[in-house]
């Protein structure tokens, strides 16, 4: 359990070395080893969404990851959803634009949930995204901006589609 | 352009709209949305070791034995921190100033008043070895029977907090008079915060100075308590709290487990991060407190209110007093001839409560505002006719003057965006196909608080701005309008402005709660920006080779980096700076005078509560008011309640940013629908143990429970509440919430429940 082995785990498109023990969660290598502090721990159970994160460009609760099960495997953080040049993700740019937070702690899992959401086709109306953002709890109430956010940005993303 | 970037568009002087006012987005938001912005457990800080708590199994007795030999003996462990081997701190003074009644405090200690309380902390390198090691440890202990809640028999009837006690009038011989009299009985459950980050800290030593990354809804409170604790000097603390995940009045004191990451810090010479699990943060902190209110109502036929007399009881732990005062809002929302009112505290085992959003007002208007819906339907009018009817003129429990009231505004605003009007009074009247719909309304309020603050605001020479204060943001928007605040006063862009805060080393700031900060800091940053610019201007006056010399100092104003006089006469910032030697010119103020303190109060103001005024200390009575009306549909044969949605109307006075107050009402309003229909503690009454101490069995309200909240803002500026004119506005919208939903619920189904939450169990055992 507690020997510690060597990993490489593929972090926005970089290789990133580290050793972590077989016990160690995605969530702790990113914040503890890696110093990627923008996936939040919440509660460590699965329970509040605030770790969410992509593997392979699906959304997964990195507390629930052992470091190990994402070896190889392409991961994506809040750190890593803007453009190389810093330009905000639509989805970024729709939570500023609606203020779909406040404390803005919940806000990385809910951000990559709703990339996920509106990929995954889950975006069509209000009562929909809701229920698939179900997962991301926000104690500063922010949902109803929330939705308006991923509404907003659904849209954007389908008019960069078309353009 | 894409539909994206047009309301980010930030306002500003440039564009001739007002900046303080403004809908602007937030300030701190990009970095929150790149997970650039690094909370308080996110601090890059070398050499880290990481402690655990290990906590106790039982509610009431003592730790008689720890073995933590195999604990200390695991990989990694650099230290095991037991009631045996650690030594007591120093007893701190209260937030409110009073001294301690011990001299001493053991945060790690052997007497346990509650289950969960903390017992030991294992430190080690790292997480995983520190948690494995806790499991480690065994402990002895020798327990007694706990006292689990206010219906255990054993708690009796508390102790009197005769402080609370307010009565005018007769209230017995009204009641006795009254040709309508309802008694009825409202309670309210443990409540938890619940912030999504959870309580924690870094905390390290470097010889005598202690600096500590911890949220904090009060730097200086809590910097405070550490230097007590560890005998040292206030200026020896120093607390980092850059953004905070939530707080909901959680985040404000000091508390058990971060004197514990203190100690384990010093004892081993090396930075300690201890974070409580979640499961920890519902036990080693409290939230609300369960209440237990009677209200016995004496009103004409007509339904014009003539006494109310209330009796509270709250729950509180074995070796504090916490009080959630029930009587906040009873006399004041109505005209109230005659009222009486009464509270006791009830020591159980349990944690000490704390402050969750509007603790007092919240409960006190579930109690008030279901009543009023009760009276209404018992004299037959409609609830909102009826509040209408016993509106108040002035506050009869001060007998001053209201400073601005706009809640007749509220509930008319409101009745008409909800559609009030078409409501059928009947209940189990409105339906959806096989679903019950039932509307519902009730009317919040809450105080005007206030203390003195301090801010710096410095000009730099290339015409920017710096605010810092040592207050927090906790998304209530500080570093927002602090900036619009710095901005209108100095005619610049907001983009011209940076905001820091929340450093216990930057100018003070008192306790970001009470719905203060908003009202306070603008105050004292619109103070320091103006005294900012008389310094500047003095000097562009005075040098010699200034093109504004003798054009007369109240005629200049700052606009793009440049001194302009109205004939356009401009002279840069920077020159003027460079031809005086200086970088920059700055002003440090504070409110102490206009909130008739002295100089000598300045500690005590910024580091106790002790200097916060009421809402009536001065000429008037001064209060945020709100109406709130919502529709639910019920399932009776699912057993389901399910809220439809919510129109509400606020007065918070002048709004600093309506964006983002429209945030603070919103979000006040969801945690008040989890109030309402989900959140509650569960006691196992066996062992006075916590049953759903996690995210998965407490229930927070998520994406799915929230319909669409309408927010409507009816205030005007008051001159008398705050220098700007803004009133309260982050706690007063979760009040009114509960009752409006319970109301609706008894218009749906024709029954009346009392106990929150509103649940469809409760809603079938009501028969
Ligand atoms: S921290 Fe992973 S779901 Fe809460
Ligand atoms: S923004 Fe604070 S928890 Fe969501």
């Amino acid at each position: 359990m507690s020997t510690p082995r060597p990993l490489t785990l593929i972090v926005n498109g970089e290789p990133r070395a580290l050793q972590v023990e077989p016990r160690t969660t995605l969530l702790d290598a990113l914040r503890e080893r890696l110093d990627l502090t923008g996936t939040k721990k919440g509660c460590d159970h699965g329970q509040c969404g605030a770790c969410t994160l992509h593997v392979d460009g699906e959304r997964v609760l990195a507390c629930l990851t052992l470091a190990q099960q994402a070896e190889g495997r392409r991961i994506t953080t809040i750190e890593g959803l803007a453009g190389p040049d810093g330009t905000l993700h639509a989805v970024q740019k729709a939570f500023l634009a609606e203020d779909a937070f406040q404390c803005g702690y919940c806000t990385p899992g809910q951000i990559m949930s709703a990339v996920a959401c509106i990929r995954e086709g889950h975006a069509g109306s209000a009562a929909e995204i809701r229920e698939f953002m179900a997962g991301n709890l926000c104690r500063c109430g922010a949902y109803p901006h929330i939705v308006a956010a991923v509404q907003r940005a659904a849209r954007a993303l389908e008019q960069e589609t078309l353009a | 352009m894409s539909p994206l970037d047009a309301p980010v568009k930030r306002g500003g002087a440039g564009d001739g709209l007002p900046v303080l006012g403004a809908a602007l987005a937030r300030l701190d938001g990009v970095a929150k949305l790149e997970g650039s912005a690094r909370f308080a457990l996110d601090q890059p800080v070398e050499g880290l070791a990481h402690a655990v708590l290990l906590r106790a199994t039982i509610a009431a007795g003592r730790v008689t034995r720890i073995d933590a030999a195999a604990a200390e003996a695991a990989p990694g462990v650099l230290a095991v921190l037991t009631p045996d081997n650690t030594a007591p701190l120093a007893a701190a003074s209260s937030w409110t100033g009073a001294p301690p009644a011990q001299p001493q405090y053991r945060p790690l200690d052997a007497e346990i008043f509650h289950h969960g309380q903390q017992i030991a902390a294992v430190v080690a390198e790292t997480l995983e070895q520190a948690q494995e090691a806790a499991r480690l440890i065994l402990v002895d202990y020798e327990a007694v029977p706990a006292i689990t809640g206010l219906d255990d028999p054993r708690a009796g009837d508390g102790d009197p907090i005769d402080m609370l006690s307010k009565s005018w009038g007769d209230a017995a011989a009204a009641l006795d008079k009254a040709a309508v009299r309802l008694t009825l009985e409202y309670r309210t459950p443990r409540e938890f915060n619940m912030p999504i980050e959870p309580h924690g800290l870094i905390a390290q030593w470097d010889g005598e100075e202690l600096t500590l990354w911890e949220p904090s809804q009060w730097l200086d409170g809590m910097a405070r308590t550490y230097a007590e604790w560890f005998g040292l000097r206030f200026d020896q603390v120093r607390i980092v709290s850059p953004y905070i995940g939530g707080g909901f009045g959680s985040k404000a004191l000091a508390l058990p487990h971060g004197a514990v990451a203190a100690m384990a810090a010093r004892q081993l010479g090396r930075p300690v991060k201890l974070a409580l699990t979640r499961s920890q943060t519902f036990t080693g902190l409290g939230g609300r407190p369960a209440t237990r209110q009677v209200l016995e109502i004496g009103a004409t036929a007509g339904g014009r209110l003539l006494a109310i007399r209330q009796r509270g009881w709250n729950e509180t732990s074995m070796n504090a007093v916490s009080v959630e005062p029930l009587g906040s809002v009873t006399g004041l929302m109505y005209a109230l001839p005659n009222f009486d009112s009464r509270q006791n505290v009830v020591p159980v085992h349990t944690v000490q409560p704390g402050a969750k959003r509007a603790p007092g007002e919240n409960p006190s208007a579930f109690g008030l505002e279901s009543a009023i819906d009760e009276l209404a339907h018992a004299v037959g009018q409609d609830p909102l006719a009826l509040r209408l009817l016993n509106d108040a003129e002035h506050d009869h429990s001060s007998g001053k003057p209201w400073s601005t009231r706009k809640l007749r505004e509220a509930l008319a605003a409101g009745a008409v965006a909800f559609g009030w009007d078409r409501r059928d009074p009947m209940p189990r009247s409105m339906r959806d196909g096989h679903l019950l719909i039932g509307w519902g309304m009730a009317a919040g309020t809450y105080p005007v608080r206030r203390t003195a603050g301090e801010a710096l605001v410095g000009i730099l020479a290339d015409g920017s701005v710096e605010v810092a204060s040592s207050t927090a943001d906790m998304g209530t928007g500080a570093h927002t309008i602090l900036a619009q605040t710095a901005a209108e006063a100095l005619g610049l862009p907001v983009e011209r402005v940076q905001v820091r805060l929340g450093d216990s080393r930057l100018p003070r700031a008192p306790v970001t709660g009470g719905s203060q900060m908003a009202g306070l800091m603008t105050g004292a940053v619109h103070k320091a920006a103006l005294a900012a610019r008389e310094v500047l201007i003095g000097l562009a006056l005075s040098d010699p080779r200034s093109p504004l010399r003798g054009t007369g100092a109240n005629t200049l104003r700052l606009e793009g980096g440049m001194l302009v006089a109205p004939d356009g006469t401009a002279y840069d910032v920077s020159a003027v700076l460079k031809a005086t030697g200086r970088e920059r010119v700055e002003a440090l103020r504070d409110t102490l005078a206009e909130n008739r303190l002295k100089p000598e109060d300045h500690y005590r103001n910024f580091t106790t509560v002790s200097t916060m005024r009421a809402p009536t200390d001065g000429d008037y009575s001064m209060h945020s008011w709100c109406a709130h009306f919502v529709e639910v549909a019920v399932d009776e044969a699912l057993q389901t309640i399910r809220l439809r949605r919510v129109v509400s109307a606020f007065d918070s006075g002048r709004l600093y940013n309506p964006k983002l107050a429209a945030s603070q009402w919103k979000g006040g309003i969801v945690m008040g629908i989890g109030q309402a229909l989900l959140e509650e503690g569960l006691v196992d009454h066996r062992h006075a143990r916590l049953m759903n101490d996690n995210l998965g069995d407490y229930l927070l309200p998520t994406n799915a429970d929230i319909p669409e909240i309408e927010v409507i803002d009816v205030g005007e500026p008051d001159p008398h509440a705050s220098a700007l004119g803004g009133k309260a506005v982050g706690e007063l919208g979760i009040v009114g919430v509960a009752p409006a939903i319970a109301n609706a619920l008894f218009h749906a189904t024709g029954k009346r429940l009392r106990s929150l939450p509103l649940t469809g169990q409760r809603l079938a055992e009501a028969g």
